[in-house]
């Protein structure tokens, strides 16, 4: 059976920053490090590009500037008029709390909507959970992992990476 | 003490042109400026007092925001922001030339507020607010505030320097407590010095917001002056190990920030007194739309929030010094275009117009604070060398 890829375990943050630059300069690509919180400098040793992410957002955002504008400048001046304290049909100054908020809205659904549709999320299933130390990362666990789908995967080669990295326990993980 | 040798092959006295020429010079053209704009407008008076206020507010907004953003970040126990704070600090500690510069704003007091006049006491509103809009009063509470700032400023400055020589760490423990209580004074000396100077301008409107939009102000004008200050000394060789593009990015997040605040209270202040329409709140924007007072406020809405707000909102464009240098220049011109535009309305009713006494007492007075400045600078070192939090910012990275 094709294995998913290999898991090794780091007793520190500072090891699993090592051996995340260790495996970027060795070429992986579909690696991962996985630590019970954020590590700050990880995104350099792992050599993550910027995440899409706010391009996503600015997109959300602009569309819902444009949709607080026009719904309102239709309501107001076309579907419904109403003269409101003797103001201009179109009073773009009462426009823009709405138009704000709508901005804000569609903005926030798409960095949460975004980061899950990037992240791959929701999934019900994930190859690392039959690995029974993964556990741990949720806890005092530092690991890396590595798939098999890497060009670089070999299991000799990978093993003996992960563990002059200082990485121990590396085992194969089952898909 | 490593961290005192680790600091000390690097340039932190200011020598050279800024520390000796750039004084003698900005002092020449201060004082031949202001003499210059004095006697080319000795016959207009009344228009030179409002272009010389219009500078000092600048000024000191900038000086009153540094003092702001020390305060701050001995408050919060900032650790990016060490290698930053002493310039900082020598910024704020120009309020006692703004102290000494809002002298001729006294002698100017009937060219200024009309309240000040014996007509007031016919005009039913201001009769009364006579009990707070009268000349002793104004005296009195402008000695106050410039009591407070200069002694919150002096205390924090001094205990700063103090810290280089001795390097006493319990100096940080107490300036963070000091920084509780002088954040409280400096709010309320701040929001009664814009209502009394700028706002009493136009004593029968009124503003609850007016405060917190100088207040706005002076935090974008200052960040943007904090930033330009450390590019000009990056430029001479100074800190230029010291303070890197993930400080300025910092910067730029905060002037940002900052920035929209701006941008927000601005739009309050109008966009409630747009709503309710009631005359003595819309006079002022009657006052300040008038002929091209009205294009002056949409080429503010424009340069000071619509283009900073696109062009600086990546991360790449604040990492981009040579681009950041230039917000920060804009963002100033755009600041002192605000606060002419709040200001000279009421002595140009018809419209937007840079005359000889604007130009004159901007560089009148920028060469007197510039000088000052830079001799206070040279006097220090750049950075605070014994803060305990000083490697923290050395090795300070933006994630």
């Amino acid at each position: 059976m094709q294995p998913f890829g290999y898991l090794a375990e780091f007793n520190t943050p500072r090891e699993l920053i090592h051996a995340a630059s260790v495996m970027r300069d060795a070429g992986y690509t579909k690696f991962d490090a996985h630590s019970p919180f954020p590590i700050h400098g990880m995104d350099d040793a792992m050599g993550l590009k910027p995440s899409i992410l706010g391009w996503i957002v600015l997109c959300g955002g602009s569309i819902g500037l444009t949709t607080g504008i026009v719904l309102q400048w239709w309501v107001s001046t076309t579907a419904y008029p109403l003269v409101i304290s003797g103001k201009p049909l179109f009073s773009y100054q009462a426009f823009v709390p709405v138009t704000f908020e709508l901005m804000v809205l569609f903005s926030a659904f798409a960095a949460v909507f975004g980061m899950f549709a990037i992240n791959g999320l929701p999934r019900w299933y994930h190859s690392l959970f039959n690995n029974e130390s993964f556990a741990k990362a949720t806890s005092h666990g530092f690991f890396i992992s590595v798939e098999a789908k890497d060009p670089l995967f070999n299991t000799e080669i990978t093993r003996s990476v992960l563990e002059n990295a200082g990485g121990h326990n590396v085992s194969l993980v089952e898909e | 003490m490593s961290k005192d040798t680790s600091v000390a092959r690097h340039n932190i006295k200011l020598t050279g042109f800024l520390a000796i020429t750039l004084p003698k010079i900005s002092l020449a053209v201060g004082i031949v400026f202001l003499v210059l704009g004095l006697f080319v407008s000795r016959n207009n008076l009344h228009h030179f007092s409002y272009s010389y206020l219009t500078s000092f507010i600048f000024y000191l907004v900038c000086s009153l925001g540094a003092l702001f953003f020390v305060i701050i970040q001995h408050l919060t126990r900032a650790g990016w922001s060490v290698l930053l704070r002493r310039v900082a600090e020598v910024l704020m500690s120009n309020l006692w030339v703004l102290a000494i510069m809002f002298i001729p704003v006294l002698f100017a007091l009937p060219h200024l507020y009309h309240w000040t006049l014996a007509e007031a006491a016919q005009d039913h509103i201001l009769k009364g607010k006579s009990g707070y809009l009268n000349i002793p009063f104004f005296v009195i509470r402008s000695v106050i505030f410039f009591a407070a700032w200069l002694l919150i400023s002096r205390l924090f400055f001094k205990k700063s320097v103090d810290q280089d020589l001795s390097g006493d760490h319990s100096i940080t423990l107490s300036l963070q407590k000091a920084a509780t209580w002088a954040v409280a004074v400096f709010a309320i000396t701040q929001t009664f010095a814009y209502v009394d100077w700028v706002m009493s301008l136009t004593p029968h409107w009124y503003s609850t917001v007016f405060g917190v939009y100088f207040f706005a102000v002076s935090a974008v004008a200052s960040l943007s002056m904090l930033s330009l200050i450390l590019m000009i000394l990056r430029r001479f060789g100074f800190l230029k190990d010291l303070v890197n593009v993930e400080h300025f990015h910092d910067l730029g997040k905060f002037l940002y920030g900052f920035n929209i605040f701006w941008t927000y209270i601005a739009f309050s202040q109008y966009f409630l007194i747009w709503y309710s329409n009631i005359p003595e709140e819309t006079a002022f924007f009657h006052q300040h739309f008038a002929g091209s007072w009205n294009t002056t406020a949409i080429l503010l809405t424009i340069g000071h929030f619509v283009i900073p707000f696109i062009t600086f909102m990546s991360r790449h464009a604040r990492r981009n010094l040579k681009f950041h240098c230039g917000m920060v220049i804009w963002m100033l011109v755009m600041t002192y275009l605000d606060i002419f535009w709040v200001i000279m309305p009421n002595v140009l009713p018809s419209g937007f117009h840079l005359g000889f006494s604007d130009i004159a007492s901007f560089l009148g007075l920028g060469g007197i604070f510039v000088w000052a400045f830079f001799t206070k600078l040279k006097s220090v070192n750049l950075i605070p060398v014994q803060d305990p939090r000083l490697h923290e910012s050395i090795n300070f990275h933006n994630t």
